[in-house]
């Protein structure tokens, strides 16, 4: 026969059903948060990693002027080159389903069969694409608002307008996912190349090195070999060189630092169920002392009924296990699969690993054990004498303490609020529990709220650094005072700048040479950047060769400090900079910038009163103006024979960065409330176990005169006056871990951190949900300790 | 063949033919017991040096008032509470000296517990209930144990209701299976703290005369009551007040004890039978308490 204790434990689970659900929940919640992040970092990393080398990405790539096979063949021959591909980028314009036109990277490939490197394979239809046709990259056709089998127009940056059928959907797992930017990517033959008017040669080189694949700095280096030894001896100019994180996608570090960031707050979540494990288990054995204390009048050691109520915490972990194990499998698939495809992946392969669940289970089992420890040892370490007389009203101590006396001089409030604000404050160790719970949960809930709050003020602020609405680049550069007066002709338009646009390699003083570097050079006196200077100062219009650089620059350069002389190499000229100033602001990924006065830049290229790129500043800022003035300029530019080889707005740029942001806020508010949920258990719990003790104090309340409405009161001040103590206490800690959160979603996600922003609102909203909380989870239990009869109190066991 | 498969794990705490390991020659033997209790209101002495002796299949009623001390006094003897001073020794086991787990340990096997609200685990069946000691105590092959707590169920009358909980039983069916809890390790001496106090007389009487059945078995038993019908029933009966022992009557014979204001009340509400004649009056309490020697003039 089953031991009469392990009987009476299970009954006892099962007896209460409302305190087993309560309690099962609040550690599967923590378990499952804990495990669905755990296998989903795992799961996302090994698909992101295996999918990408699935691909051979590129050790480099190069954007050189249009070269041939027989330099193609050269680099390949090199000893240091495992192998080398050559593709010819178009930058075009296509018009969308919407009748805007938007940005289109047209790449021809040799030969379809044989991708070697940044290998594109065919998602559906035709390939290898037929002649004067295209296959369109999947993440674009959101972008476009086509399907495969539709007919585009598109336009070359000479004016040449050509239509072209949608022959096949393509992936493309290199390129950064076209729904969170505003370039689209098609797939064409060097015969729909020829006929689009471009030469049958290429522009881009890729290669993947033979040894150290992952090395980045091996990887530089190779780039280097190739662009002065072969390249430039070609009489070949190198406009780019690309070198990624080696064997990561460009979207990795992002995804992980997500994943982290929620598994975190997952830790958090099972860290706060414990609270309620140990307020739970208190609550148990305190409705228990008379039966623990008969116990050991029959004979029971301590130890016997401590294994015999950690078994029940067991029995309640394994329980939670049931229910958080599957659902958190189930949930990783789910939230996998959507992460994966919001970046372009398939899920490639679904296998949660050991670890994981060995986490999870583990964590299950160990920490509710832990946390129900104290309250089991000293719950049944109650002698015999203190268990069978314990009875009658005074529970709880109050009146000694500093604070007891503290609050008694609180005057002038309703007789039965004063005496719910006492009542609150008898049982402290238990409400400091139930108030840890429900501040760190709402803490979370404000700081998750800010952080979002603080992540668009943030990409305000970015976007205030590019003081512009519209930015037009031309495949060749026009006479400055022609490009100016058209742009100005259009409606809307109420300022043009040209600027001066160029990559750069810096020449070390050892000789060697970065990756690139972009050069900005706008007007002196422009007010269409407004730079955050970290050091030195900005550029003004008597400079020559001063630069600013960018943090971005001083992170791959640190030996350059203000006030150093840097050799840059543009289109093959060396010439010599003085750094004037540091910025910062910018986003960390955008790489590293130079900034040049016009003037000066265009004398050193040798092209004065020319440009290649404009900058416009529009009536109005918002989305939909910016978007009117980019149809209209465009219209009007090609009108006069200017047509742009790419066009952006100010307010699609931050479009495709919110994007990625919105989903993180949304599934972090998700697991904040899921704690702020833990919180509202732990606030019922308590609510009911007080009631519970003051069974007695309730009956003589009833006894001298309390209606069903003034014990309703008296319970529910008292829960939600723990509410509100708990939104004060969070609102405070809110300010430090927004900030800290702020900063760790920030450097991980834009490479600064955030512009912490606090908003009263949050504050406000969590106020509302947490008195809503505190009604409900006080309001069971007022409702039973209003029903209780004097009758049933005296005769209360 | 029963008393085969009911044989004791444990050595009962007979009292051999002189006297048990600590010199004590009874039973139970109190010595100078004193119990005092600390509170924020001042210090409180409820037992104020105690002797009491309680041999084998006695059956002895403690009788006081509320706050007489006599509960404190069975806790003493039980182990639920520690003497500030004296001794108790119960058997060959001084009981003052041990530490909570050995109490707990001794008292399962040597004590059966009933109390005045029958303290049944809730979520178990009687069957359990009366099952329970026996696995905490480890008392019995475990294959004999339900045959016992069944025929300890049928003692009492139980044994038909073995798989109900105790909310679908009377007060007074709950208080027999409590009994038959008490007895599930076979222990010598049964304590009961006011076992009838929730019951009414004819439930209250059944109870009693389970108890004279154990008695006449050879069990010793201590009751506190304040029942008065039943507490001239007993062999013996031991009064307190105000932390002593006041008056003592054995076989409807009371020892000379000097009367104190607090006995005349005691004897005024009844709680003392008087005796009168050698016969036991009882009639309610005139106030006037004839003495053993004018019996016999």
């Amino acid at each position: 026969m089953i031991h009469p204790l392990w009987i009476k434990i299970i009954r006892d689970i099962w007896g209460n059903k409302t305190r087993t659900l309560i309690v099962v929940f609040s550690i599967a919640v923590g378990t499952f948060a804990v495990g669905m992040m755990a296998s989903s970092q795992s799961v996302l990393a090994s698909n992101m990693i295996d999918s990408f080398m699935a691909i051979n990405p590129s050790t480099a790539r190069l954007d050189i002027e249009p070269f041939d096979n027989d330099l193609l063949q050269t680099i390949e021959r090199m000893p240091e080159i495992q192998a080398a591909e050559g593709r010819y980028r178009l930058d075009v314009r296509v018009q969308a389903a919407s009748g805007a036109w938007r940005n289109l990277q047209l790449y021809a490939i040799p030969d379809y069969e044989n991708i070697t490197i940044n290998r594109v394979v065919s998602e559906s239809g035709a390939w290898p694409p037929p002649d004067r046709a295209l296959l369109i990259e999947r993440a674009a056709l959101g972008l476009l608002g086509f399907q495969e089998g539709d007919t585009l127009w598109i336009e070359t940056a000479s004016g040449k307008q050509r239509q072209l059928p949608i022959a096949g959907i393509a992936h493309d797992l290199h390129q950064w996912p076209a729904n969170f930017g505003t370039i689209a990517y098609g797939y064409i033959t060097f015969n729909t190349l020829e006929w689009l008017g471009e030469p049958r040669l290429y522009n881009q080189l890729y290669v993947v090195a033979a040894e150290q694949r992952f090395d980045k700095q091996h990887a530089r280096d190779i780039s280097a070999l190739i662009r002065d030894k072969r390249v430039e001896k070609n009489h070949l100019k190198v406009f780019l060189v690309n070198i990624r994180e080696p064997g990561r996608h460009v979207a990795y570090d992002l995804v992980q630092s997500m994943a982290l960031m929620l598994g975190i707050i997952g830790i958090c979540s099972l860290f706060l169920s414990c609270f309620l494990v140990i307020n739970t288990m208190s609550a148990l054995l305190t409705q228990q002392v008379r039966q623990i204390g008969v116990m050991k009048a029959m004979g029971a050691r301590q130890n016997q009924l401590i294994r015999a109520y950690l078994s029940m915490v067991l029995l309640f972990s394994l329980l939670a296990l049931v229910l958080s194990v599957p659902t958190g499998i189930f949930s990783a698939r789910i939230f996998t699969e959507f992460i994966l495809n919001l970046f372009n992946f398939n899920l490639v392969h679904f296998s949660v690993p050991p670890y994981a669940i060995v986490i999870q289970i583990g964590v299950g089992l160990v920490v509710p054990l832990l946390a129900a420890l104290h309250p089991v040892i000293s719950g049944t370490r109650i002698t015999v004498r203190e268990a069978i007389t314990t009875q009658g009203v005074n529970q709880g101590q109050f009146g000694s303490s500093f604070l007891d006396r503290l609050i008694e001089r609180v005057r002038g409030l309703p007789f039965l609020v004063m005496l719910s604000l006492r009542n609150t404050f008898r049982r402290k160790g238990r409400l400091i529990l139930t108030l840890t719970t429900l501040t760190l949960g709402g803490a979370t809930f404000i700081a998750v709220l800010n952080v979002r709050v603080s992540l668009f003020q943030t990409l305000d602020n970015i976007m205030l650094y590019w003081n512009y609405d519209i930015d037009v680049a031309f495949d060749r550069a026009y006479r400055v005072e022609r490009l100016e007066q058209e742009v100005l002709r259009v409606p809307g338009v109420v300022h043009v700048e040209s600027w001066g646009s160029k990559t750069a390699f810096r020449i070390r003083p050892d000789g060697s040479e970065n990756e690139n570097i972009a050069i900005i050079a706008p007007p002196a006196n422009t007010h269409l950047i407004q730079p955050i200077l970290s050091e030195g100062r900005w550029l003004v219009p008597e400079d020559d060769n001063a630069i600013v650089v960018n943090t971005a620059f001083l992170l791959e350069e640190p030996d350059v400090a203000v006030g150093d002389d840097v050799v840059l190499k543009i289109e093959g000229r060396e010439t010599t900079w003085r750094v004037v100033g540091t910025v910062t602001g910018q986003l960390g990924m955008m790489g590293p910038f130079v900034y040049m006065n016009q003037h000066y830049f265009a004398r050193a290229m040798q092209d004065v009163g020319h440009a290649n790129y404009i900058v416009i500043q529009t009536e109005r800022h918002d989305a939909a103006f910016q978007s009117q003035v980019r149809e209209r300029l465009e219209a009007h530019l090609r009108s006069v024979g200017l047509s742009p080889r790419a066009m952006n707005t100010n307010a699609e740029l931050r479009l495709g960065m919110e994007g990625i942001f919105i989903i993180f806020v949304m599934v972090t508010l998700v697991m904040a409330f899921l704690l702020a949920l833990v919180g509202g258990l732990g606030l019922m719990g308590l609510m009911s176990l007080n009631v519970m003790e003051r069974i007695r104090e309730i009956g003589v309340l009833r006894a001298v005169g309390a209606s069903n409405g003034s014990v309703l009161q008296i319970v529910m001040s008292e829960g939600i006056l723990i509410g509100l103590l708990s939104w004060l206490m969070g609102v405070m800690l809110a300010f430090p871990l927004g900030k800290f959160m702020g900063d760790a979603v920030g450097i991980g996600f834009l490479s600064i951190p955030l512009a912490f922003t606090f908003t009263p609102a949050s504050a406000l909203i969590w106020l509302v949900i947490v008195c809503v909380l505190a009604t409900l989870a006080s309001f069971l239990p007022a409702w039973h300790a209003s029903r209780i009869t004097v009758r049933e109190v005296l005769a209360y066991e | 063949m029963l008393k085969h498969w009911f044989h004791r794990n444990q050595a009962r705490t007979d009292a051999p033919d002189e006297c048990y390991r600590h010199g004590n020659t009874h039973l139970i033997e109190v010595h100078k017991l004193i119990k005092t209790f600390q509170s924020a209101a001042g210090t409180f002495t409820v037992l104020k040096g105690i002797d009491v002796q309680v041999d084998t299949a006695e059956f002895v009623a403690v009788i006081g008032k509320s706050g007489s001390g006599k509960s404190t006094l069975i806790n003493m003897i039980t182990g639920i509470d520690r003497p500030t001073s004296g001794s108790v020794l119960v058997g060959d086991t001084a009981v003052h000296t041990l530490n909570e787990e050995q109490i707990a340990v001794w008292r399962g096997r040597n004590l059966g517990v009933v109390f005045q609200f029958f303290q049944l685990l809730p979520t178990l069946t009687t069957l359990e209930n009366v099952l329970l000691p026996m696995y905490l105590c480890h008392m019995y092959p475990a294959r004999e144990r339900r045959e016992r707590a069944m025929h300890l169920l049928s003692q009492v009358g139980m044994s038909d209701q073995a798989q109900k909980l105790p909310s679908a039983l009377s007060g007074g069916q709950q208080q027999r299976v409590a009994i038959a809890r008490a007895l599930a390790n076979d222990p010598p001496i049964l304590v009961a703290d006011e076992p009838t106090g929730n019951l009414d007389s004819k439930t209250a009487d059944a109870v009693f005369q389970l108890f004279e059945g154990l008695v006449a078995r050879g069990k010793t038993i201590l009751m506190v009551t304040h029942d008065q019908e039943l507490a001239r029933r007993v062999s013996r009966a031991i009064i307190v007040a105000d932390g002593e022992i006041v008056d003592e009557v054995r076989n409807n014979q009371r020892y000379d004890f000097p009367q104190t204001p607090s006995q005349q009340d005691l004897t005024r509400d009844g709680i003392v039978p008087i005796i009168a004649n050698g016969v036991m009056d009882t009639s309610a309490g005139t106030g006037h308490m004839p003495s053993v020697t004018d019996s016999h003039a």
